[in-house]
């Protein structure tokens, strides 16, 4: 028996990797609905700013990226539900390779689902992208990182897969419109402008719009912050979950 | 192999562990029993790891890879199939490709789990899944295994088939802790007893240590009357009886003590 954290990773990783591709109706209804919504919205954010398809595209990849909070949820709170997670505890595997073994392949699923919108929105919407694809990726993978560590985060917070789906659902809603995914921050009311940068979703719009058209100053500032919430909101869930539930936090 | 002393757990208010201590040597199969309640399954959970005692110390003689932990709830993916259960924990485990694939089929054999092993697990019957989970913590041939009442809810088939596994890892040298509510498998697996209650062990030895001196019964039926003796010496007692009688016996029915009797003497008298 040869024991590395390398081949517990790549263990954790493909196990992980088969739990996901057997649940993929979240990833599938979060691929193709925002593809949907886009179409039908381009028109009226075409006609009403310079930006349109842009806003179309990076407003509902941001929303639904954000409703896959509940693929990265479900994803621990299974574990919970399962029991499993004590389970892995009690294998050789470290705390840090359980994480990573888990996270890999949902920060993959999340980087694909918002390469494959963006892939949509500039061939089949027409978003000009003018700025270099490291940057688009860049932008993709920090967004991808604070999701995963939030969603995390709340999943292992919460109580129930009705709590998940809740402050998922609700979350999701109130992060993307405060954000500006529905309508640019610049239309809404003074107040809503005001509390708009307290909203993830503001600085993913924000970054997402400022890497298609290349302004690489306007991308890292939010893409700074999105991923200093990322490593808070992943440093309260790698200590939660490395302490595991207990008898006493069952669902 | 194992040696835990003075472990002491508090949740909230509630004394799980008061100063429980226990030591498992390699080839030994320590049976410990226990009404709900007494520590058996904290004891488990801070002897793997999942849980830090708030005192009270744990020597673990082998790595943690050479370990093998069944807790007693169910705790297996639904999803997956047993085979990719099995390679999940036997890949954490250090095993790889063919001594992996060897080790699936043989405590799939050992286990009687063959026929299952590409089905999904959350479409298994009960005893199937706790056969499973047993499985997980075998295959990789543990230097120390623990089993949190393995058999709980099990048929006849299942109990025996993880009996016997079970036997054969201690016959190879591993230290077995075998914590369940069936006292007579103790019995069938030869094991020493450790009995618990309130957080702490009471009683400690070998069976024959532990029920020497407990009554056990002598029961003869006549058509007309049944006479019921209790005695610490059953076959004396029905030797006595025999030459007394100068009717035709139907029944006779020596019950010799059991470990339930050592159970409820030793738990009555803490």
């Amino acid at each position: 028996m040869r024991h590395d954290p390398l081949h517990r990773v790549a263990v954790l990783t493909r196990h992980n990797t088969i739990l996901r591709l057997r649940d993929p109706g979240h990833l599938i209804s979060y691929l193709v609905m925002p593809m949907a919504l886009m179409l039908v919205l381009k028109p009226l954010y075409g006609g009403s700013m310079t930006e349109g398809p842009t806003q179309a595209v990076t407003g509902m990849l941001v929303m639904f990226s954000v409703l896959s909070l509940s693929i990265v949820g479900t994803a621990t709170l299974s574990e919970r539900t399962w029991h499993t997670w004590d389970r892995l505890r009690a294998t050789p595997a470290r705390p840090i390779e359980l994480l990573a073994g888990k996270a890999i392949p949902v920060f993959v699923i999340l980087a694909v689902q918002q390469a494959i919108l963006l892939a949509f929105g500039s061939a089949v919407v027409g978003m000009p992208v003018t700025g270099p694809v490291l940057l688009l990726a860049m932008a993709v993978a920090v967004w991808g990182f604070a999701l995963l560590a939030i969603g995390t985060a709340v999943a292992a917070l919460v109580r129930s897969q009705g709590e998940l789906s809740a402050v998922c659902d609700v979350g999701a809603m109130a992060v993307s419109t405060l954000g500006g995914a529905f309508v640019p921050v610049a239309m809404m009311p003074p107040w809503a402008q005001a509390i708009a940068p307290a909203s993830p979703g503001y600085w993913a719009v924000s970054m997402l719009q400022a890497a298609v058209r290349g302004d690489v100053a306007a991308t890292l500032r939010p893409a700074g912050i999105l991923a200093a919430l990322g490593v808070v909101a992943g440093t309260a869930a790698c200590v939660a979950l490395s302490r595991g539930w207990g008898r006493s936090r069952l669902l | 192999m194992l040696k835990v002393t003075g472990l002491v757990k508090r949740f909230g208010a509630t004394l799980a562990l008061d100063g429980f201590s226990l030591e498992a040597r390699a080839g030994e199969i320590v049976g410990l029993v226990g009404h709900n309640g007494a520590g058996k399954t904290t004891f488990a959970e801070v002897a793997s790891g999942l849980v830090k005692p708030d005192e009270g110390q744990v020597t673990v003689g082998v790595p943690r890879a050479e370990t093998g932990f069944a807790p007693q709830r169910l705790a297996l993916y639904p999803s997956l199939t047993v085979r990719e259960t099995l390679r999940l924990f036997g890949g954490l485990a250090g095993l790889r490709r063919r001594a992996l694939a060897r080790a699936i089929d043989e405590i799939a054999q050992s286990l009687m789990l063959t026929g299952f092993l590409d089905r999904h697990v959350g479409v298994l019957s009960g005893g199937q899944q706790r056969r499973a989970q047993a499985a997980t913590a075998m295959l990789h041939r543990p230097a120390l295994l623990m089993l949190d009442e393995p058999t709980a809810g099990a048929d006849p088939e299942t109990r025996k088939a993880l009996l016997d596994a079970v036997a054969a890892r201690a016959a190879e040298g591993a230290a077995v802790v075998y914590t369940t509510h069936y006292l007579p498998e103790l019995a069938d697996l030869g094991a020493t007893l450790a009995v618990a209650r309130a957080g702490r062990i009471i009683a400690r030895g070998t069976a024959a240590e532990l029920l020497g001196g407990l009554p056990g019964e002598v029961r003869l039926s006549m058509d007309d009357e049944e006479i019921r003796v209790t005695t610490t010496d059953p076959t004396a007692t029905l030797a006595e009886l025999l030459a007394g009688l100068d009717r035709p016996v139907r029944a006779i029915d020596v019950r010799r003590p059991s470990l339930d009797d050592l159970y409820r003497a030793v738990a009555h008298a803490a």
